[in-house]
């Protein structure tokens, strides 16, 4: 729903005034689910498996359920309830066997959190360790042990999903485009490589922690800190059996979330304690070690590419083979597997395409989303490829990927047709490019090399994303008129951080052509106060809930131009309005406040008319559908989001040490709602790229122990870490689905930084890097031509600096 | 399992003296805390005592004197030792090693003496004061001795120190001021890191001192070379003297490379 108004006439979108939520939050008076504490609240502690993968032979509680202050205890045995998002495959708590390390299979909720732990630590858990399996690629082996060898007996979405029963594999995805096999026969060159990346975490700073009380007559409240109050009600009901209208679900401020906090997590389990314990609320907040292990993960990936490249330089045919390790359980891991696959060739036309996206599980902590869902990811692998096979054809890699991009008129992996409003991904390339002085060293920059013995490379990636949602996502928003004339929003979208909600009250004050101060947005979310929002996830939210806002406002003011005109006696295309009232455009003193019409419009006599205005507004993707499981064929993208990234990286020859010196980053948003905002954005996607970049990954032992579950060695970016100079800029191709033009952009600004650095470190030093992170050690054996340190699962000890 | 400890706080040494021989081994000294309480949590120790250090009477005085050189007590903060006024001009390697360890945050808890007490072969303090001759100086009721500090640190997490014994003071004489130094330290991320491999080089009265840290069970010291020695020579020194390892944070390849990297740029570094 692109608007008319060009620039100069927005009074709102396009700048950025004061956040809603900052002044609470920069206070401490901003309420998260951690700082809750409910009367007769109970606490909940987990007993975890130290095992990979075990049978479990039994469980003894008793010496738990003595202690004095224990008020319910579970194990598996008592609930037969299995969750999943798209393959249910995940027991509350592990019955039978332990599929990972730090795998809940107790868990107790008592009067204090001290009494919780001892409790949980004297569950007696006998366990027959067996034999796990911890590399994705061994686990597609014949011999390997199957993490589920049930799976031909689980629930799943199968319009979408398709496992393979005895196998490890929970989901393949697969696109046939043209004839892979012909394009590489008529191509001048034939380049395959392949690229890895290890699990991460997403580190929200509000660990997952949630409250819940399971009430008399079955009827559930959840206090959560989750980023889909919908998703989490509507899951629920389903694993319980029980109808939507018993099951609360409350989001206050939400401390970080980035995709560890879509779907479900901790609410069932936390649900089934209250129940057991009487009705008495119960709160679980995971440490930073369970967030590690207890809670999901982003999963590991292998990517296989085989590009074939016609005389010219462009494309001909590319076969993609894509390898995620799921981790024990499916979750989003399934669809990640799914969103990838149709992008996988990027931001650039393939005439003849190939994709196979298995889905693997093993015995290690489950992959979820993650922002980018699973583009972070492939696009390591991707944009290295375009580097290094623009090197082998002798073609400059900016030129080569200008020639590729896509287009209006290219044809997407899915069959889609670009247009001259989807984005513009050369353009982005074509301004990070010249922001980092692309292709050459400035006289300051070959100075600076030869006073500090460092080399200095740029490098650029490209990137893009669409949501990776169902074809039938919606998005509602209600508009409450007060009786002063300001306005309530309620909105199921969270503001978890990205700035839903004020770029939402920017949308609904343009719109109405108020003041952005008559605009309220509650910062809490109730699943029985506001309306349905499918999740805030997939960087949707802006331009579904933005359409279903602007919609909302032409509602309300419909409803009440309908009653002004009663009381005007003047036909609603007469009359225009301004923030404070509507008013006959020829006569402007006969007008009507919007504060007199709100609550409904009472005559001086006390005789009234009208009603409480309320203004409704509905969106729902259009045109999209499933895709065809046999080719990935079909319209699946609400929008494409296009970017790229320039670095300038200074390494150091010697040791591999390197630090990015400058990055800008350019996004095709359609339209900059907020300027500050998008910027924020930007630079903490790019700072949550450089972490994944840079230096971090989990790591096993070969018994599948996590040994860096903290950040003693899982080390993230701190403010010491980010390069010197950092811009963002906005390029602003007109979405003409999106509100005022806008697309998402919440995801994309942490998708192909890593690939951008390593372009840049092969420039500067010329190593080729296939692994992602970029170790300083990493750097120094590529560049000695060494085998890269295969660390992930490791055979050293699992205690460091211990002989 | 949740650990459940008495905590004490003497206010005086003699009373800290007592309650460390009446609980031996089984208390544990705790000064900022940034080890013992991460260890405590981790279920790494399980004491039966913690004594805070931080409020036994004179603990926190940092002083200097060109007899007695730099003392160093108990309570004395990082941060505490870095804001001393002329300290970078006296003990210039003290300063950088200070600076590295960990973030501002956690400077201002950890101390001097309990990053030596804690005796990880990474403890950022040690090199410095390997290199600067510091001294230890040990005391229990049965009174006080004084050990070189390059003979304090045994092992890892391992030190001379006896139940009944606590580290009271660390000199640092005065016949070490004028050295010059620098420490360079291998980390994954910019901000705070434990060292995956460290380097410190001391240059005084013609001789030529490095130590290492994380490559060996201990902070290793290697003394008498020249500051004539070229790099070479200091390397090859250096690498004969360590025996580092591969574990989750490097290899012990790297490592070896690092100390030989480091070394040389720090040879450049301190003229």
């Amino acid at each position: 729903m692109l608007e008319d108004a060009t620039p100069d006439t927005l009074k709102h979108v396009g700048g950025s005034p004061d956040r809603i939520e900052a002044a609470a939050k920069l206070t401490g008076q901003a309420l998260y689910v951690s700082d809750m504490t409910l009367p007769g609240m109970l606490y909940a502690q987990v007993t975890k498996s130290p095992h990979a993968r075990a049978r479990i032979r039994g469980i003894n509680t008793s010496k738990a359920e003595a202690l004095p202050g224990v008020r319910a205890v579970l194990t598996g045995a008592e609930l037969e309830y299995r969750i999943g998002l798209y393959v249910v495959d995940k027991y509350l708590l592990a019955r039978g066997e332990v599929r990972h390390f730090g795998e809940a299979v107790a868990a107790v909720a008592a009067d204090t959190l001290e009494i919780a732990r001892r409790a949980a630590d004297l569950i007696e858990v006998d366990y027959e360790v067996l034999p796990p399996v911890l590399n994705h690629m061994d686990a597609l082996k014949d011999d390997a042990p199957l993490v589920h060898p049930d799976l031909g007996k689980y629930d799943h979405v199968s319009a979408v999903f398709t496992p393979i029963p005895g196998t490890n594999i929970a989901n393949q995805s697969k696109l046939r485009k043209g004839d892979v096999e012909k394009g590489f026969a008529e191509a001048e060159w034939l380049i395959e490589r392949e690229y890895t990346n290890p699990s991460v975490q997403h580190v929200p700073m509000e660990t997952h922690v949630a409250i819940a009380q399971w009430k008399m007559g079955d009827e559930v409240d959840i206090w959560t800190s989750c980023q889909s109050p919908f998703a989490v009600r509507n899951l629920f009901c389903y694993t319980f059996r029980l109808p939507l209208t018993q099951v609360r679900v409350m989001v206050p401020h939400v401390g970080g979330a980035f995709g560890g906090k879509a779907g479900i997590h901790l609410e069932p389990l936390v649900a089934c304690l209250s129940r057991k314990a009487g009705g008495r609320p119960v709160k679980f907040q995971a440490t930073r070690e369970e967030e590690f292990s207890l809670l999901p993960c982003r999963s590991a990936l292998t990517y296989r590419i085989k590009t074939g490249v016609a005389a010219d330089g462009k494309i001909i045919a590319q076969k993609m083979t894509m390898y995620w390790d799921a981790g024990a359980y499916a979750d989003y891991a399934v669809n990640v597997t799914r969103a990838s696959g149709y992008s996988a060739a990027g931001p650039y036309e393939v005439p003849n395409a190939w994709v196979d996206a298995y889905t693997v599980y093993t015995n290690k902590p489950y992959g979820t989303a993650y922002r980018g869902f699973g583009h972070v990811e492939f696009f390591w692998g991707l944009e290295r490829h375009m580097e290094l096979v623009a090197q082998v054809i002798g073609m400059d890699p900016l030129e080569f990927r200008r020639l590729n991009t896509l287009k209006p008129g290219s044809i997407t992996l899915t069959g889609e047709k670009i247009t001259p409003n989807t984005g513009n991904p050369t353009k982005c390339l074509d301004v990070v490019a010249e922001s980092i002085g692309y292709g050459a060293l400035t006289a300051e920059e070959t100075a600076r090399e030869k006073a500090t013995g460092c080399k200095i490379g740029k490098g650029i990636a490209a990137l893009h994303k669409a949501p990776a949602m169902p074809p039938f996502t919606s998005s509602s928003i209600v508009l409450k008129m007060n009786s002063d004339g300001t306005v309530v929003v309620n909105t199921g979208l969270t503001e978890i951080g990205q700035g839903a909600n004020t770029s939402l009250a920017q949308v609904v004050a343009e719109r109405l052509g108020f003041d952005l101060a008559k605009i309220r947005i509650s910062p809490d979310k109730d699943t029985d106060r506001d309306p349905y929002d499918w999740q805030t996830v997939a960087s949707k939210g802006l331009v579904l809930a933005g359409n279903a806002a602007i919609l909302a406002c032409d509602d309300l003011l419909a409803k009440a131009y309908e009653v002004a005109g009663q009381v005007l006696r003047a036909q609603p295309a007469d009359m225009d309005h301004d923030g404070e009232k509507i008013f006959v455009r020829h006569h402007r003193d006969r007008a009507v406040t919007f504060a007199a019409l709100a609550i409904g419009y009472a005559y001086p006599d006390g005789n009234a008319i009208g009603g409480p205005l309320i203004g409704v507004g509905r969106y729902i993707a259009q045109g999209l559908a499933n895709l065809d499981k046999e080719t990935g064929q079909g319209n699946c993208a609400l929008d494409w989001t296009f970017g790229a990234h320039g670095v300038i990286v200074e390494v150091d020859p010697e040791s591999g040490e390197y630090h990015v010196l400058k990055i800008c980053s350019a996004f095709d948003v359609g339209k900059a709602v907020h300027a500050e905002i998008l910027r924020g954005q930007a630079v903490g996607g790019m700072v949550q790229g450089l972490g994944t970049a840079c230096c971090e990954g989990y790591i096993y032992d070969e018994q599948g122990h996590l040994l860096n579950p903290s950040f003693t060695d899982n080390k993230i970016p701190t403010a010491r870490d980010l390069p010197d100079v950092i811009e963002s800029v906005a390029v602003e191709t007109p979405q003409l689905d999106g509100p005022f033009g806008a697309r998402g952009v919440g995801e994309h600004p942490m998708i192909s930084v890593a690939p951008a650095i390593g372009n840049a470190i092969l420039r500067a030093v010329g190593c080729e890097l296939t692994h992602m992170p970029m170790r300083a050690e990493d750097v120094w054996r590529a560049m000695n031509q060494a085998a890269p340190i295969d660390n992930w699962i490791t055979k050293t000890p699992n205690k460091s600096c211990k002989k | 399992m949740l650990h459940e400890f008495e905590f004490r706080a003497p206010r005086t040494r003699a009373e800290l003296l007592g309650v460390l021989a009446d609980h031996g081994g089984l208390a544990k000294l705790m000064a900022g805390g940034t080890d013992v309480i991460v260890n405590l949590r981790a279920g790494g120790i399980k004491p039966r005592v913690v004594v805070d250090v931080k409020q036994v009477e004179g603990y926190g005085a940092l002083t200097w004197s060109d007899t007695d050189g730099l003392v160093i007590r108990p309570a004395t903060t990082i941060n505490d030792l870095l804001r001393m006024p002329g300290l970078r001009e006296r003990f210039p390697l003290l300063v950088a090693c200070a600076h590295d360890l960990a973030s501002y945050q956690i400077r201002n808890r950890a101390t001097v003496i309990g990053n030596i007490v804690n005796a990880s072969p990474c403890a950022d303090m040690a090199p410095a004061l390997l290199c600067l001759d510091a001294r230890a100086v040990i005391a229990s009721q049965a009174g006080e001795h004084e050990v070189p500090m390059r003979e304090f640190i045994t092992g890892v997490k391992r030190t001379v120190l006896l139940p009944g014994e606590v580290l009271d003071r660390v000199v640092v004489p005065a016949s070490s001021v004028g050295a010059r130094g620098g420490y360079a330290k291998l980390k994954r991320i910019s901000g705070h890191d434990l060292g995956l491999v460290a380097v410190a080089v001391h240059k005084h009265g013609g001789e030529l001192r490095v130590a290492v840290g994380s490559a060996a069970p201990t902070p290793v010291l290697v003394s008498g070379l020249k500051e004539t020695d070229d790099a070479a020579t200091v390397v090859a020194a250096a690498q004969a003297a360590i025996s580092p390892i591969s574990d989750l944070r490097c290899t012990k390849e790297y490592r070896e490379h690092m100390v030989g990297v480091y070394i040389r740029r720090l040879l450049r570094e301190v003229a």
